[in-house]
Order: structure tokens, then C-alpha cells, then sequence
């Protein structure tokens, strides 16, 4: 992005603190659409200043930035559905939860998608805990009645666990099917 | 016995707040409708054909947004002064979701004229 040249020092160091604010709103985005918001927000400031009207080149520029609006509010919806379409089409845990924190306040089907996420990440944790302490943790019977599935720091007599070393590849493999069907569910609420 | 009635003015705010959110999409379209306009000026043009107040940087989103529903598209022109402008055109999809939106809007009308007599 060119950077606009004031003759005025206040005026550039506003305009500099404004594109400061835009720069730190927007850099959870991609580069891609980092660069299409400044520009595009740039170029309105750009042409509203230079549309050859007399007066202070200080007043001009604080009308402009007055009219386009605080960056953290304006750009937060942009911010958030741009995130969300690259989010849906990455795949990536790290873009999706941001996308899930930036659009949490749009409805409770994102609620629901952020909660089915915090379970995919705690079926994961259970591969790990089950080679910490694979003795407590597992798939559990109680006299042919379910007892627990994860892990328990009660292990009372007659307690069968039924998995072994197969519940790590059996809680990934859930992990995997919770995770693949919240992202499509993420991508449906997207288009809606 | 006297009745002082009020208008509930945060009521027809918080109304206003909602038509203007409704229809800005579709003012947005019926301008592109024949010219193309770069950024700012759509924004101006907005402003000269409506009374609506808004913020100018939250129409960049809604921009946007209608580029990702394929109903405008976009491109970037370079200018003498280097920094280029965005101008933005409606689409095929975009025409005739407008004309479907005209039909909508002039029934809306009709049929609150009539509810209002």
C-alpha cells in the first residue's frame, strides 16, 4: 500500500496512527486481505483529501477519518466474515478458532460449533493422557455396565477396560469424525 | 380527561436502524446499475441520493459481501497519483437479483399503501 504524503506533520501523524489502528485490526487476516482492506480504506482517505477543496489540510483529514469511522468498529465485520471464508477454506484449527471468536456474537450455531471444538480438543487430549497413565484411562465395564470412557482416578474391583492400546487410535479416529463434521457445519453457516 | 401521547423515539430508532441495515443492499445495487462507481464515490453518491447516515468505512464490508455473493464485482485501476481506486460493477447475478428486488420492493410498497388507507 502507498503510503498518502501530508504537507501538514499533524495531519500525517494522524493519518499514520489511523493506519496504525487499521494495520493491528486487520493482521489476524490473511496477507491477501490484509492488503485489500488497507488499500481499500486508504484510497478513500486518499480521495477524500484530495478532492481539491480549499481549507486546513488538519480539518480535511479528520473529517474523512470522522466519516469512515473508528477502524475497531468498522472493520469488525469484515474482519470477522473474512476470517470465517478463510477459515472454511483452510481446514486449519488455528484460523477456525479465531473465526469462532470473532463471529461468537452472531448466533448460538457458532456457540454450539466453538463447544463441539472445545470436545474434539479434549478426545485429543485423552491419546496423550492414555500414555501418561494408560492404566486409568480407557473404555471401562462394571459388571457388563458402562463406567467411564476417558479418564478415572477410581478404579474399583471388577472393572474390565475393554480397549487397551486400540483407545488411542479409537479416540483419534473420533476426534477426526467430530472434527471433519463441525467444519462442514462451519462451512454451511457460512454460506447461509 | 387528557392524554399526552409521545412518539417512542428509541422504538423508531432502533426501526430505522433496522430498515436502513435491510435496504442498503439493495440502494447499493440499483446505483451500480448501469455505472460503475470506485469506492468513495459510490459512497458519496449514497449520500446525495438517500438520508441515511452511516459510518462510510462500514459500506466497504457490505462491498464485499456482495462481491462474495457474486452480485458486483471489482477491480483495482491504477491512477496517476499511485493509489489506485476500486471500482465496483454489477454482475449478471447481480441485475437480475435487482430486477427479483424491484419486483419485491414495489409489492411491499403497494401492499402497506393499502393497509395505510
Amino acid at each position: 500500500m502507498k503510503r498518502i504524503i501530508f504537507t501538514n506533520p499533524t495531519a500525517q501523524k494522524l493519518y499514520d496512527d489511523y493506519f496504525a489502528r487499521v494495520t493491528r485490526c486487520v493482521r489476524i487476516l490473511s496477507p491477501g486481505d490484509q492488503q485489500e482492506l488497507l488499500m481499500e480504506l486508504n484510497s478513500h482517505v486518499y480521495e477524500a483529501t484530495h478532492r481539491g477543496i480549499a481549507g486546513n489540510e488538519v480539518d480535511i483529514l479528520i473529517d474523512a477519518l470522522d466519516k469512515l469511522g473508528a477502524p475497531e468498529v468498522v472493520l469488525q465485520p469484515a474482519v470477522a466474515y473474512k476470517k470465517m471464508q478463510q477459515a472454511g477454506r483452510s481446514f486449519n484449527p488455528k484460523h477456525i478458532l479465531q473465526a469462532l471468536y470473532l463471529n461468537i456474537a452472531n448466533g448460538a450455531g457458532f456457540f454450539v460449533i466453538g463447544i463441539i471444538y472445545l470436545l474434539t480438543l479434549a478426545f485429543g487430549s485423552l491419546a496423550v493422557i492414555k500414555l501418561v497413565s494408560p492404566t486409568h484411562t480407557g473404555f471401562f465395564l462394571q459388571n457388563g455396565h458402562w463406567f467411564a470412557f476417558g479418564y478415572t482416578s477410581d478404579l474399583p474391583d471388577g472393572l474390565i477396560e475393554l480397549l487397551g492400546n486400540w483407545f488411542i487410535p479409537v479416540v483419534i479416529l473420533i476426534m477426526g469424525i467430530f472434527y471433519f463434521l463441525n467444519t462442514l457445519m462451519f462451512r454451511l453457516l457460512k454460506k447461509k | 380527561m387528557y392524554y399526552i401521547c409521545c412518539m417512542n423515539s428509541e422504538f423508531v430508532q432502533n426501526w430505522f436502524s433496522q430498515v436502513k441495515k435491510g435496504t442498503l443492499s439493495y440502494i447499493i445495487l440499483i446505483i451500480l446499475d448501469g455505472k460503475e462507481y470506485y469506492g468513495y464515490e459510490l459512497v458519496q453518491e449514497i449520500k446525495i441520493h438517500t438520508t441515511l447516515e452511516v459510518a462510510e468505512g462500514t459500506l466497504y464490508p457490505l462491498l464485499n459481501r456482495l462481491k462474495t455473493d457474486g452480485l458486483v464485482d471489482s477491480k483495482w485501476i491504477e491512477q496517476e497519483s499511485g493509489i489506485p481506486r476500486k471500482y465496483y460493477t454489477l454482475t449478471d447475478s447481480g441485475k437480475a437479483t435487482l430486477t427479483e428486488m424491484k419486483k419485491i420492493w414495489s409489492a411491499l410498497g403497494t401492499a402497506i399503501h393499502k393497509i395505510e388507507k
